[in-house]
């Protein structure tokens, strides 16, 4: 998993998904969801936006690994 | 599909990709009074190659010092990217914007300088002087967007562009969709900025995941393709793109590490890289890597980054300025057990990509010295152009390029006609893959596409086997009819993906005809494996004729300097 959205602290204020420029963080019952965790480019966008530290990165076990 | 919402929209000048070139491109034609739509596949707060942030800016700012000028510079470019970079087209659209550049970022409320007010300035890349002004640009992107809303640009984000068109010659527009609404797009433009980056997805990544990427992987050429089918000429595309990233995490950082001192050294320890140029780890890009590839082929790897020599303040500063060309690495070398002293951080050369063989050239649309391309109208600025490439080149040429669509603007009096009939036809081809219930993904096409080019020119080259990745890829091209996708987020890849696959073809075409090697590994032909500059001192110019015949000729380049 790469960026990791909280449930418990996310406020639903969008900014993670309005930002995201790969399009993998999506809202659902007004939560963020990192709908395409594969596809995330790691680049911080969603953490630098958000505003409750809702959002944390965890890196894949291939990228730790190899 | 008779119902999804249709929009038409008209404008004076449109600029596709709304990143660092883009944004820049849309401030000028702004300022020169024009109506301005700007339209991302992203939001242009965080997207393009700096959404995350970026911390280095290549500039000359004559200080008096003799390799601090103009001349110097041009002469570092001619030494370089000799036979990619047009002179004429430098001297134009960044030497002349540099000034106006520099202090239009600091305007936009980015400081260049350091906390102590003073600008730091380090070497790399056979530069012959500390060219890179290292800064704190996390905020860099934001900031323009704030910019072009102050500006009353008109901003389209997450429509995709589709297709362009073309009305007697002359650019009338193009088509795009919403990638959240599916609403459909039309759009008329006296002119248009292509600013779309480079081609990224295209050879096979190190983890495998063809997201864990150097570049963008929102960039997937999805307008050197449209533009090259409506025959706007594309050069340095034949060239193969890499550099050398912390393994595991293809993230930027290599200015970083070598500005701060740190040694680039093999399995054994040893520094290697004066083995293969006399400027060592300062050496340009491609050596570096060329370098970094001869020591893992020849059983010296890993590599690694040694950073146990460099003072703590030093390390401090490396760390956390690689946070911000890359927000999230820092994580990554706490996550992997780097301590912040004496860390020997295991390296690796990144993924191929279709893009700029040096930081002082692009790989796309040719631009001549109004960043215009051979069809009236259409313009290109960024990687997404043949010159430029870098912040520094889309920031001050981005600019140049905007100012030169508003003047052509200016002097047309009325916008171009789209054909009601190839509209139609679009949204057919468009939406088909939404309606297909059975069919193949965009992971396995993409997947087929790198594993064809990684085999065939990833990077290494001969006329053998770039022919035989043109037979394969040709061959895929029916499966383009059974390409399904579920939702918009994936109509949005499964579009990128047959980009993807077109640019390739491309690619393997301008190679074919380059048939010699320069800025190897970059393009290296193993059947040629000399550079050639009596022959090939020059832009491989690759684009398609009105009868649909792909044809290449060499624009000769001449080095006075």
């Amino acid at each position: 998993m790469p960026a990791v959205i909280d449930a418990s602290k996310c406020n639903g204020c969008e900014l993670c998904d309005l930002y995201c420029p790969v399009d993998v963080i999506h809202m659902e019952n007004e939560v963020a969801v990192v709908r395409y965790p594969e596809e995330c480019w790691h680049c911080g966008a969603c953490r630098q936006e958000c505003a409750r530290g809702a959002v944390s990165i965890e890196f894949s076990l291939a990228m730790l690994s190899v | 599909m008779s119902d999804r919402p249709i929009h038409d929209i008209e404008t004076d000048v449109a600029i596709i990709g709304g990143g660092t070139a883009g944004l820049n491109s849309a401030m000028a034609a702004a300022e020169a009074g024009c109506r301005v739509l700007v339209v991302d596949k992203a939001n242009i707060v965080h997207s393009g190659a700096i959404a995350g942030g970026i911390d280095h800016f290549m500039a000359f700012l004559d200080t008096g010092e003799k390799w601090d000028t103009r001349e110097a510079y041009l002469g570092y470019v001619a030494s370089v990217a000799k036979g990619a970079a047009d002179l004429d087209v430098h001297n134009a659209v960044y030497c002349d914007e540099l000034a106006a550049a520099l202090k239009r970022i600091e305007r936009i409320g980015v400081s260049l300088r350091q906390s102590d007010g003073k600008i730091l300035r380090t070497a790399s890349m056979g530069q012959p002087g500390p060219y890179w002004i290292n800064f704190n640009g996390k905020q860099l992107k934001p900031k323009m967007a704030m910019e072009i809303r102050r500006r009353k640009c008109t901003v389209l984000n997450r429509v995709q562009v589709t297709n362009m068109y073309l009305h007697d010659g002359e650019f009338a527009g193009f088509t795009g969709f919403n990638i959240r609404t599916g609403d459909f797009y039309r759009i008329r433009a006296k002119a248009v900025v292509v600013a779309t980056g480079n081609t990224n997805r295209m050879f096979n990544a190190q983890t495998g995941n063809p997201f864990n990427l150097w570049y963008c992987p929102a960039n997937t050429g999805d307008l050197h393709r449209a533009a090259f089918d409506v025959g706007v000429a594309l050069a340095n595309v034949e060239y193969v793109r890499m550099t050398i990233v912390p393994k595991g995490f293809s993230a930027p950082g290599f200015n970083a590490f070598f500005g701060m001192g740190a040694q680039l050294v093999n399995a054994l320890g040893e520094p290697f890289m004066e083995k293969y140029h006399t400027m060592g780890p300062k050496a340009p890009r491609n050596v570096m890597v060329w370098g970094a590839l001869q020591e893992l082929k020849e059983g010296r790897g890993p590599i690694y980054m040694d950073c146990r020599h460099l003072e703590k303040k030093d390390l401090e500063h490396l760390f956390f300025t690689l946070g911000i060309d890359k927000d999230t690495l820092p994580d990554f070398f706490r996550a992997k057990g780097y301590a912040k002293n004496g860390a020997m951080i295991e390296m690796t050369v990144s993924e191929p990509m279709q893009a700029r063989p040096s930081e002082l050239c692009g790989s796309g649309i040719r631009i001549d010295r109004t960043c215009a391309s051979n069809v009236p109208g259409i313009y290109a600025a960024g990687d997404a152009s043949d010159q430029m490439g870098c912040l520094h080149m889309g920031f001050a040429g981005g600019f140049a390029a905007g100012k030169h669509a508003a003047a052509y603007a200016a002097k047309t009096k009325a916008l171009r006609p789209l054909n009601a009939g190839a509209m139609k036809d679009e949204e057919a081809r468009v939406y088909t893959p939404l309606e297909r219930k059975s069919g193949i993904t965009y992971r396995e096409f993409e997947n087929v596409v790198r594993v064809i080019t990684t085999d065939h020119f990833g990077p290494v080259k001969t006329e053998t086997s770039l022919t035989g990745a043109l037979e394969k890829l040709d061959r895929l091209d029916s499966a383009k009819a059974e390409l399904k996708a579920d939702n918009l987020h994936e109509l949005m890849r499964t579009h990128e993906a047959m980009n993807i696959h077109q640019v390739a073809k491309i690619s393997a075409l301008a190679a074919l005809a380059r048939k010699e090697s320069r800025f190897q590994p970059f393009h290296y032909r193993a059947d040629y494996p000399e550079t050639d500059d009596e022959k090939y001192c020059g832009l491989m110019v690759i684009r398609k004729q009105q009868n649909g015949e792909i044809t290449t000729h060499l624009d000769r380049l001449q080095y006075a300097i």
